[in-house]
C-alpha cells in the first residue's frame, strides 16, 4: 500500500468523479460532523476539558516508557501475559504462534485499527489461521477484499444494495436489500462464529496503566463477544494508547464517543483486567495483550511527537474538505483523512506517500475539531518541508514548485503573469488540459483593485 | 521476545521527559435530580426505563414486561437484589437459569434465552448507563446473548456521572466491567441506524426506592 502523488490524485480523481460515492461521504460525514457539534455542546467547560486531555495525553506521552511499563506490571499481576512487538511482522507471529500452540483455526476479531495497520488479516490466513471480522463495517469490507474508507466507518462507500449482493455470495441465500434484514442476517451469521471461536482478537482503545487494564469500545457488543466467549483473548495495542489512571480514562471517555460518533458514550465500554478469576463463571481462560510498536517511538522527541496523542475519533476526516471529496481509499492506507496524511509517511515511510503531506488545504479544521488538539497542520507542512529537503518529490513538481516558489516571492513577476495571463486569454488554452472548468480572469486583478482602494 | 522489549523502552527512555500530570478533572455537573437525569439520558440512548417504590412493585413490573415479551426462557444472576426473591414461584411458566446455582450449560442457556436480568454496580446519570461487572454469581453471556437485557437496581446506586464513577473506584477490580449505555447499535450501512446487531436489542431498566 502507498499514496504517491500520482496515485493519490488518480484515486482522488476516480472518487470525485463518483457521485453516490461522493454522496455517501457528504452524508456521512455532515452527520458526525453535526452529531459531533451537538454532543460537546452538553459538556460543561468542554474547551477547557480539551486543554485538559491535551496536557493529559502530552504528559503521558512524554515519559512513554514509565506508564508502559506500569501498565505492563499491574496487567501481568492480574494474569494478563504482556509481548512487545517492534512492527507487525513480530505482532503477527506471536498471535500465529499462539494460535498454532492452542490449535485455533478460528479467530473472531472487533474493529481494531491497529490490526488494520499491520495487515494482520491476510498474515494469519498466509499461515492456515481463518480470521473473522465481526463489526457490521468491518465484515462488509472483509467479504469485498477492501480496506476501510473511514476509521470509524469502514464501508461508508458501500450501498445497501452492495452488502445484499456480498452477503448473498457468502451464504448463498437471497438476502432482500433491507438495511434490517442485512443487520439480522450478520446477527446470525457471526453469532455462530462468535460460540465456536478458538481466539477472540481486539484492539484498545485505552490502556490503563494503573489496573493493567484494555479498555474495548464499540456500539453493536462484538468487543464483548469477543473478548468474552472465545477461551484466548488477544489484545494489540499501540504503545501511545496508555492512560496512566483512571482520572485519565475519564476524561479520554468523554471525549472518544462525543467526538467520533456524536454519543455521550459508546453504547458499551468494555473493560478488560486479566483472563477470568476462578470463581468467574465464564470469560477468558488466557489474555494475551501485544504492545504493537511499529515505528512509533522514533517520533517521541521530535518535531511529530504530538501525533502520538491522537486517540483515532475521526473528527479531523469527517470535516476535512480534501477527505470529504477524495475518500478514504486515495490514502492507501487504514488511516485515511488529516490524521492518515500525517500519520501514514511517519509509520511507513515518506516516500510511499509522498503525496499526502500535499493533500490538504491546510485549512486548519482539522485542528480545531480534535478532542487533543493536535496541530495538524503545522505538521503537514513539517512534512512537506521534509520533503523538499530529502529531495523526495518527483523533479517534475520539485521544477513546478521552484517556478511556483520565485514567482511567489516577486510581486512584480506575479503581477506581470496575471496580465499576461488575462490579456492573451491563457485560461482558454490550457483548459482542455485540466477537469475543472476555469472562468476567464478578471479584467482588473484582486491587486490592482487593492491599489486603488476600492474593493467594492 | 525479551529483546523487542528492551529496544522498544530504550529508544522511548533516551527520549522521555519527567511531567507533571495535571491534577484530575472533576465532575462539573450541579447536583441534580438523578433520577429524573438518568431516565432521560437512557431515553435518549433508546433504552427503557421503569420506576418501583419498592421491590414488590419491580416484580410486579417485571411480570408485565415478561408477558409483553412473551418470555419463555430467562437466566438470572445470582446477586443481591434477586437472593431473596424467587422467580420460579413468582413465574412458574418461565424456565429459570440461575448463574451459578441451575445446572446445564449456562453458554448454551444464554444464547437461547429470550431474557437476561442482572443487578449493577452503579449507574451514571448524565449518560444512562449502567456499570455491570464479571464476578461469582454474574455471568458474561447472562448480559449479553439474549436478545433482552433488563437491569434492576436500587436508587441509592445512582452517579451523577463517568467522573464520580472512577474518583470512586474501588482497588479490587474484576475481570471484566462494562458500562452499557443503551441497546446494541449500528449505522454501518449507509448511515441508518439499526438497533440489536450483536448485543441485546431492548435494554431495560427498572430503577426502584430503598
Amino acid at each position: 500500500m502507498s499514496a504517491t502523488l500520482r496515485q493519490f490524485r488518480r484515486k482522488a480523481d476516480k472518487a470525485i468523479t463518483d457521485e453516490r460515492l461522493q454522496n455517501a461521504i457528504e452524508n456521512a460525514a455532515e452527520r458526525f460532523v453535526e452529531g459531533r457539534i451537538t454532543a460537546l455542546s452538553s459538556v460543561p467547560d468542554v474547551g477547557e476539558m480539551r486543554d485538559h486531555f491535551k496536557e493529559i495525553r502530552d504528559a503521558t506521552i512524554s515519559d512513554l516508557a514509565t506508564h508502559l511499563i506500569t501498565f505492563e506490571k499491574n496487567a501481568q499481576e492480574a494474569g494478563a501475559k504482556v509481548h512487545w512487538a517492534r512492527n507487525g511482522k513480530e505482532a503477527v507471529q506471536i498471535i500465529a504462534d499462539l494460535a498454532k500452540r492452542h490449535g485455533v483455526e478460528l479467530v473472531v476479531k472487533s474493529k481494531s485499527m491497529a490490526t488494520e495497520e499491520i495487515q494482520l488479516n491476510s498474515a494469519l490466513i498466509q499461515q492456515g489461521i481463518t480470521p473473522v471480522e465481526t463489526d457490521l463495517g468491518e465484515w462488509i469490507i472483509q467479504l469485498a477484499g477492501e480496506p476501510p474508507s473511514h476509521i470509524i466507518a469502514p464501508a461508508i462507500h458501500k450501498t445497501k444494495e452492495q452488502v445484499a449482493d456480498l452477503f448473498q455470495e457468502h451464504s448463498g441465500e437471497e438476502i432482500p436489500a433491507d438495511i434490517s434484514a442485512l443487520t439480522a442476517e450478520a446477527r446470525r451469521v457471526l453469532r455462530e462464529k462468535f460460540l465456536s471461536a478458538g481466539m477472540g482478537i481486539s484492539g484498545a482503545n485505552i490502556g490503563v496503566a494503573e489496573t493493567g487494564s484494555a479498555v474495548i469500545v464499540t456500539n453493536e457488543g462484538n468487543g464483548r463477544m469477543v473478548t468474552s466467549l472465545p477461551p484466548i483473548h488477544v489484545v494489540v495495542m499501540g504503545i501511545e494508547k496508555v492512560a496512566p489512571t483512571w482520572d485519565e480514562v475519564a476524561v479520554w471517555l468523554s471525549l472518544l464517543a462525543r467526538s467520533a460518533t456524536g454519543q455521550p458514550l459508546s453504547i458499551y465500554t468494555n473493560v478488560i483486567t486479566g483472563p477470568a478469576h476462578p470463581e468467574d463463571v465464564d470469560g477468558p481462560d488466557e489474555v494475551h495483550i501485544i504492545l504493537l510498536d511499529n515505528n512509533r517511538s522514533r517520533f517521541l522527541g521530535t518535531k511529530y511527537q504530538e501525533v502520538l496523542q491522537c486517540v483515532r475519533c475521526g473528527a479531523c476526516l469527517n470535516i476535512c474538505p480534501v477527505y470529504r471529496k477524495a475518500g478514504g481509499h486515495a490514502y492507501g492506507s487504514p488511516y485515511s483523512g488529516p490524521i492518515g496524511a500525517v500519520i501514514n509517511p511517519l509509520l511507513f515511510g515518506l516516500e510511499k506517500y509522498n503525496g499526502l503531506p500535499q493533500a490538504s488545504s491546510l485549512c486548519g479544521a482539522c485542528l480545531e475539531v480534535c478532542p487533543a488538539r493536535i496541530d495538524l497542520p503545522r505538521m503537514l507542512l513539517a512534512l512537506r518541508e521534509d520533503e523538499v529537503n530529502r529531495r523526495i518529490l518527483p523533479w517534475r513538481d520539485r521544477v513546478m514548485e521552484r517556478l511556483a516558489a520565485s514567482v511567489l516571492l516577486h510581486p512584480w513577476l506575479f503581477d506581470c503573469l496575471v496580465r499576461l495571463v488575462g490579456k492573451m486569454r491563457l485560461t482558454k488554452v490550457i483548459q482542455p488540459f485540466i477537469k475543472v472548468k476555469m472562468p476567464p480572469l478578471a479584467g482588473r486583478s484582486y491587486r490592482q483593485l487593492w491599489r486603488r482602494g476600492g474593493g467594492e | 521476545m525479551i529483546n523487542a522489549r528492551k529496544e522498544i523502552l530504550k529508544q522511548l527512555s533516551s527520549k522521555s521527559r519527567k511531567t507533571k500530570r495535571p491534577s484530575p478533572w472533576r465532575s462539573r455537573h450541579e447536583s441534580e435530580n438523578l433520577q429524573k437525569r438518568f431516565s432521560l439520558a437512557l431515553e435518549n440512548v433508546k433504552g427503557e426505563i421503569y420506576l418501583a417504590s419498592d421491590l414488590e412493585e419491580v416484580l410486579s413490573i417485571l411480570g408485565d414486561v415478561l408477558l409483553e415479551l412473551n418470555a419463555k426462557k430467562i437466566v438470572v444472576s445470582d446477586e443481591k437484589p434477586f437472593r431473596d426473591i424467587d422467580f420460579s414461584a413468582r413465574f412458574p411458566e418461565v424456565e429459570w437459569h440461575v448463574v451459578g446455582k441451575s445446572n446445564g450449560n449456562l453458554r448454551d442457556f444464554c444464547n437461547s434465552a429470550d431474557v437476561g436480568i442482572t443487578s449493577a454496580d452503579v449507574a451514571l446519570a448524565e449518560t444512562g448507563s449502567v456499570v455491570v461487572s464479571s464476578g461469582p454469581g454474574r455471568s458474561r453471556a447472562a448480559s449479553l446473548l439474549s436478545p433482552v437485557h433488563i437491569v434492576i437496581l436500587p436508587n441509592s446506586k445512582l452517579l451523577p456521572d463517568i467522573f464520580t464513577w472512577t474518583a470512586n473506584r474501588g482497588d479490587d477490580i474484576p475481570s471484566q466491567v462494562v458500562i452499557i449505555s443503551g441497546p446494541s447499535k449500528t449505522a454501518d450501512i449507509e448511515q441508518t441506524l439499526v438497533v440489536g446487531v450483536h448485543g441485546p436489542k431492548r435494554f431495560i431498566v427498572i430503577l426502584y426506592s430503598d
